[in-house]
């Protein structure tokens, strides 16, 4: 089986004797572009910093295509990689001098120098700028600058530290665009990290969701979405928690559960008598003026309690005994007539929702 | 007084405090780079030590090179007692630690995420002490400024290890305190207005080596 690019064994790094990172196995193939996901100081930067040997971890073996990093050799394995901080920091001197800066750190000559720049600068549309000091650009132009000061070096590893952080979602979007289509292009295996779920999905190969220093699960997000390994990674993947309640009756893995005076089907693996906790999507959720005859299996008569804009879509917050999340569009706002203090029927089908072992099971905590 | 002897004054002040300035540059500042890297039990008392000296009494240091130098003292084989070279040596002792404090002071001043950045787009050692010195120089300037502002203006070190030899060791300083002493106040406003103008040149010299940094880093029109 062919090496991976990058791999870790049984890394360990410890802060005031409590683990900041604990991961027995960790790799990376070739031209992937994986995203570390996680809550902040869930670590993933530390990791990163290890990764790239700016930080020493207690234990653990790393090993860059196949070769074992160690004293004797960590300097040259480190000009495989290029690490982008969290913060767009600039040397003193112009837009030129600064995408230059890595290359003269790393002896390439000078023609070479010039040619690589004048790709770089026409691939992120840097041309005007070259000559600009980093105070005189805005926010997105020093993040571009950024990137590309990573890119130019044309390194077999780029781990980049929420490089999208802190710009505004018009150009956030373009640059994150940018940058998926020129890491294809480039087919540079990449690590990036971010705490923003949108973020992670639609840049990830494969995700890995992070929490307080292990890696919960590896897999592409719809892996992920769809088969959460714990209550914690379908949170993170956007999951809401239902309610808690009891398994009544199990048929062929169709539970009913019963909470709240009310009764909700859902899919699981549990027995009569345990203890689960449900979680689900709030864009799964139906709402109805009047109850339709469809295939939905939890029907929940419910009363308004708010409507909030939400990114695009409304948040409708309802009340069926437990608490229940709902986005819906404009065009349904208006259609349904939705207010705070108003009934409706509000649906969710058997499969949209996942369960877990019940807290009372001492094994889950969300 | 002719001219010719203050030429040869003003010239004895100048070499001797550009010297010690400068020297105090090439040892202080390696020794400021080896204190900013490296961390090691009472680094901060050597630091607080460093702080104090840099309001070293300058007839306190000229007290202590005149014992190493006397002719009995532990250097006293040298012979350097009452020569240029003393003189030297006191005002790079005086300077030091201005020298070491000042760059110390501003290369904290950088940034550390600036370092780390460098490292992680495969700076080595040497190559981040560059950009540390570069990211840090206008602060470094401010210290030599300072140490050569020091060294020339002071008076008691250089009295009393030069020993204010006419034609040897007498310097700007000590020629206005002998010359008030004889009551030729007109040769000491002189040399006065001399050491003025003098310390002011050198000042505007690095000054403006200084501004045209800070206008590079500030003005787009450079290239």
């Amino acid at each position: 089986m062919e090496k991976p690019e990058l791999e870790v064994r049984n890394l360990k790094l410890f802060a005031r004797n409590k683990p900041i990172l604990n991961l027995p196995h960790f790799e990376l193939r070739k031209g992937e572009g994986l995203v570390l996901f996680g809550p902040n100081g869930s670590g993933k930067s530390t990791f990163l910093r290890v990764l790239s040997f700016l930080q020493m971890p207690d234990r653990g073996e790393i090993y860059y295509q196949g070769e074992k990093a160690g004293p004797h050799n960590r300097r040259q394995l480190s000009l495989r990689v290029v690490h982008l901080l969290q913060k767009p920091v600039f040397f003193r001197g112009s837009v030129r001098d600064n995408l230059l800066s890595g290359l003269k750190f790393r002896r390439v000559q000078a023609r070479e120098q010039e040619a690589r720049l004048e790709k770089i600068s026409a691939l992120f549309h840097l041309v005007p700028l070259l000559n600009r000091l980093p105070d005189q650009l805005s926010g997105g132009e020093r993040q571009r600058v950024h990137l590309a000061r990573a890119f130019i070096l044309e390194p077999e590893f780029l781990f980049l530290d929420e490089p999208f952080n802190g710009l505004d979602v018009e150009f956030r979007d373009k640059l994150m665009a940018d940058f998926y289509r020129i890491r294809k292009a480039t087919g540079v295996t990449t690590i990036l990290v971010t705490h923003i779920r949108d973020e992670a999905v639609y840049l990830a190969d494969r995700i890995a969701i992070m929490l307080e220093g292990n890696i919960l699960q590896t897999g592409t997000p719809e892996e992920i979405s769809s088969a959460p390994a714990t209550a914690e990674v379908s949170r993170l993947m956007g999951q809401e928690v239902l309610v808690e309640g009891v398994v009544e009756g199990s048929d062929g893995g169709l539970l009913e559960i019963k909470t709240c005076g009310q009764v909700i089907r859902a899919f699981g693996q549990q027995q009569r008598g345990q203890r689960v906790l449900l979680t689900f999507r709030p864009e799964e959720v139906i709402l109805a003026v009047d109850r339709p005859a469809t295939s939905v299996r939890n029907w929940f008569y419910v009363e308004i309690r708010d409507i909030r804009p939400f990114d695009r879509m409304f948040l409708v917050l309802l009340d069926c005994g437990f608490r229940l999340k709902a986005f819906v569009s404009r065009a349904s706002v208006e259609e349904l007539r939705l207010e705070p203090g108003r009934k409706i029927w509000a649906g969710i089908k058997a499969s949209a929702i996942t369960t877990w072992p019940g807290q009372a099971d001492g094994e889950q905590d969300i | 007084m002719n001219l010719k002897e203050i030429l040869e004054i003003t010239w004895l002040s100048l070499t001797v405090s550009g010297s010690a300035a400068v020297l105090s540059m090439l040892v202080g500042l390696p020794v400021a780079i080896f204190l900013y890297f490296r961390r090691f039990p009472g680094k901060k008392f050597v630091v607080t030590l460093i702080n104090t000296g840099m309001g070293l009494p300058p007839v306190v240091v000229g007290l202590f090179v005149a014992l190493l130098f006397w002719r009995s003292g532990p250097l006293g084989f040298l012979q350097l007692m009452y020569t240029p070279a003393a003189m030297i040596i006191a005002q790079f002792i005086i300077a030091l630690p201005l020298v070491v404090g000042l760059s110390l002071a501003a290369l904290e001043q950088v940034d550390p995420d600036v370092l780390l950045q460098a490292r992680a787009l495969g700076a080595s050692g040497f190559q981040l002490i560059a950009v540390l010195l570069k990211e840090a120089r206008m602060g470094q300037l401010a210290a030599i400024i300072a140490a050569f502002g020091a060294v020339i203006s002071e008076v008691g070190a250089v009295l009393m290890v030069g020993g204010n030899l006419k034609g040897y060791t007498r310097v700007l300083t000590t020629a206005i305190v002998q010359e008030t002493r004889m009551g030729n106040f007109r040769s000491a406003v002189s040399l006065a207005l001399i050491l003025l103008a003098l310390s002011f040149l050198v000042n505007w010299f690095l000054t403006s080596i200084q501004q045209k940094g800070a206008n590079r880093w500030k003005n787009p029109s450079w290239k």
